[in-house]
C-alpha cells in the first residue's frame, strides 16, 4: 500500500505526462495555450450579456462577480470531463506496460491545477482593472485550490475507472456536470437561491468552494471557514473511497479496455 | 516472506478470460441483456506453480495458446491471477510488446525518455543510460527525428535497446529475439549473454529453440495450461520436440 512510495519512483513519468497533458491539449491549434484563457473569457461575456441584460440580474459588476467562479468552475469541468476518460484514452499503453496506473487521472488533475493558475492571471488582471483591488485573503487560493483538487481527483478516480466496465459514464458525468453548474452558486450568489431549496447548496461541495473563491477574490473578506473545513474533509473522504475503488477495479483494466 | 531467494514465485496460479461475442459495454446493454449474454469462461491457465531463483534465465515453450504468454503478462502486472498468487522482486522490464507508449511525432531521443521513464526510471538515470541506448540502437543521426519516420527494424531496434538498458533485476522476454537483421540479432543475444552472467534473472518466451538451448539453463513446458516439464533445457526440448512430432 505504499502509494506515495511508488509515485516517487514513477516521478518522471509522472511529470512527462503532465507536460503532454498540458502542452498535447493545444497541439495544432493556432493560439495554442492561449485557449486555456480565452475558453472560460468567451464562457463569461456571454453570461454576463444575457443575465444582466436579458434576466436582469441585479448584480454590481457582475463580469467580475462571475469570472471569480467561472475560472474555477472551468478548471473542475475539465479535471472530471478528461479524467473520466483517462485510463480508457491511454488503452494502448495499459495493454502492453505495466506502471502504477493511478499515475494516469493524477496527471490529468495535476496539469488542470497547473492551468488554473495560469489563468488566475486573467482573474488577477480583472480584480485589478475593475477597481475592486486584491486583498490579502487571496493567499488562501492555492489553498482553496487544493481542496478542489483532491476532491476531483477522488472523483475521477472513480469515474475513470467505472468508465472502464461502463462506457456511459462518459455520458452520464456531461449531464451531472451541467446540473451541477446550475446548483452551484456561479452566475449566482447564495442568496439569490430560493431559501426553500437551500439545502441543495448545502450538500453540493462544490457551492462551498466556489462561495469561497467568490469570497477572497470578489468581497475581499474571510471565506467561511467552518464550511471550508467540512469540504476539506469531504474532499479526502472522496479521495480515499475514490482511490480503494481505483485500486480494486484497476486490476482489469487490460482485460476490459 | 519465506521465499527469499526467489525471484520470482508463481503459487497456484489459475487464469481465466471472459470470452463473450458482445460484451455489454452500456449500461442499456447492461440491464437488457444481463442475463441473455451467457458469459464463456475459458481458462487459460490450470494451477502453475513455478519458482524462479534470482540469476537464473528459464525458457517458456509449448504451442501456440497454452499460456506462455499470458503467464508473462502476469508476471508483469498487466493482468492479475483469478486465483493464486504471484511475486516479482525487484524491477521488472518486460520486453512483451516493443515500443509501447512509442509516440510517433516524438523523435526518437525523447521517445527514450518517455519510454524510460515509464519502466520507472527517474531523468537522472536516463540521462546517464541515453548515450548506451543509443549506441546500442545504432541509429546515429537518426536518433533526432521523429519516430514516425523510423523503418519498422528501426523501431524495435530502439525499443529494444531501450528496455535492455533499464537495468532491471527481472527481464521478461516474449518472442522478440528475432528484432532487426542478422547483425542486429546477434547483439541482441550477446547482449543477453551478458545480462545473464551479470546475475539478472531472465525468462524468455520463444518458439527459437536453438537460441534457447544455447541462452537458457533451464526450460518449462507449459502445455494446456499446467506445466508438463520443467527442468535441464536439453531434456524438456528433445521430450517436447518427440510430442510435437
Amino acid at each position: 500500500m505504499n502509494v506515495l512510495g511508488r509515485l516517487y519512483e514513477y516521478r518522471e513519468l509522472l511529470k512527462s505526462n503532465i507536460k503532454k497533458e498540458i502542452r498535447g491539449k493545444y497541439k495544432g491549434s493556432f493560439l495554442g495555450i492561449l485557449w486555456s484563457f480565452i475558453s472560460p473569457l468567451l464562457m463569461v461575456l456571454v453570461y454576463a450579456i444575457v443575465f444582466p441584460y436579458i434576466l436582469r440580474v441585479k448584480q454590481e459588476n457582475y463580469f467580475i462577480f462571475i469570472i471569480v467562479a467561472i475560472i474555477p468552475w472551468t478548471f473542475f469541468t475539465n479535471v472530471i470531463t478528461q479524467g473520466t476518460t483517462a485510463i480508457l484514452s491511454n488503452a494502448n499503453i495499459i495493454k502492453k506496460v505495466y506502471f502504477p496506473r493511478e499515475i494516469l487521472p493524477i496527471s490529468v488533475a495535476t496539469s488542470g491545477l497547473i492551468n488554473f493558475f495560469i489563468s488566475c492571471i486573467i482573474i488577477f488582471i480583472f480584480v485589478i482593472f475593475s477597481g475592486i483591488g486584491l486583498s490579502k485573503y487571496v493567499l488562501l487560493l492555492p489553498v482553496i485550490a487544493l481542496i478542489q483538487y483532491f476532491l476531483s481527483l477522488g472523483l475521477i478516480f472513480i469515474t475513470s475507472s467505472i468508465n472502464i466496465y461502463m462506457r456511459d459514464m462518459e455520458y452520464i458525468i456531461a449531464f451531472i456536470m451541467q446540473i451541477l453548474f446550475y446548483a452551484t452558486p456561479i452566475i449566482y450568489s447564495i442568496d439569490m437561491f430560493p431559501e426553500k431549496y437551500r439545502w441543495i447548496l448545502n450538500i453540493n461541495p462544490l457551492a462551498a468552494i466556489m462561495a469561497s473563491y467568490r469570497d477572497i477574490l470578489f468581497y475581499k473578506q474571510m471565506p467561511n471557514l467552518t464550511s471550508l473545513g467540512v469540504v476539506t474533509l469531504i474532499s479526502f473522504l472522496v479521495l480515499i473511497i475514490g482511490y480503494v475503488i481505483f485500486r480494486n477495479l484497476e486490476k482489469g483494466f487490460a482485460e476490459e479496455v | 516472506m519465506k521465499d527469499n531467494n526467489y525471484a520470482i514465485t508463481v503459487k497456484d496460479v489459475y487464469k481465466d478470460f471472459k470470452l463473450s461475442s458482445d460484451k455489454p459495454y452500456t449500461l442499456k446493454e447492461r440491464l437488457i441483456f444481463s442475463n441473455k449474454n451467457k458469459k464463456e469462461i475459458r481458462s487459460i491457465l490450470k494451477g502453475i506453480n513455478i519458482k524462479i531463483e534470482k540469476g537464473e534465465t528459464v525458457a517458456l515453450i509449448g504451442v501456440n495458446g497454452s499460456g506462455k504468454s499470458t503467464l508473462l503478462k502476469l508476471m508483469t502486472k498487466i493482468i492479475y491471477p483469478t486465483k493464486g498468487k504471484l511475486y516479482v522482486k525487484g524491477k521488472i522490464a518486460s520486453l512483451l510488446e516493443l515500443g509501447a507508449g512509442f509516440h510517433p511525432d516524438f523523435t526518437g531521443r525523447e521517445n527514450i525518455y518517455f519510454n524510460a521513464s515509464i519502466f520507472g526510471l527517474s531523468r537522472k538515470e536516463i540521462d546517464q543510460r541515453i548515450e548506451d541506448i543509443i549506441k546500442f540502437s545504432e541509429l546515429g543521426d537518426l536518433i533526432d527525428t521523429p519516430v514516425r519516420t523510423y523503418s519498422s527494424g528501426m523501431y524495435m531496434r530502439l525499443a529494444f535497446s531501450v528496455a535492455i538498458n533499464v537495468d532491471a533485476d527481472v527481464l521478461l522476454i516474449d518472442e522478440i529475439l528475432a528484432v532487426g537483421d542478422q547483425h542486429f540479432q546477434d547483439k541482441c543475444f550477446d547482449k543477453l549473454m551478458e545480462l545473464k552472467k551479470s546475475d539478472k534473472t531472465i525468462v524468455i518466451v520463444s518458439h527459437s529453440l536453438d537460441s534457447v538451448k544455447k541462452l537458457c539453463d533451464r526450460a518449462i513446458w507449459i502445455f494446456e495450461g499446467k506445466v508438463r516439464k520443467d527442468g535441464n533445457t536439453q531434456e524438456v526440448i528433445d521430450e517436447y520436440l518427440k510430442v510435437c512430432q
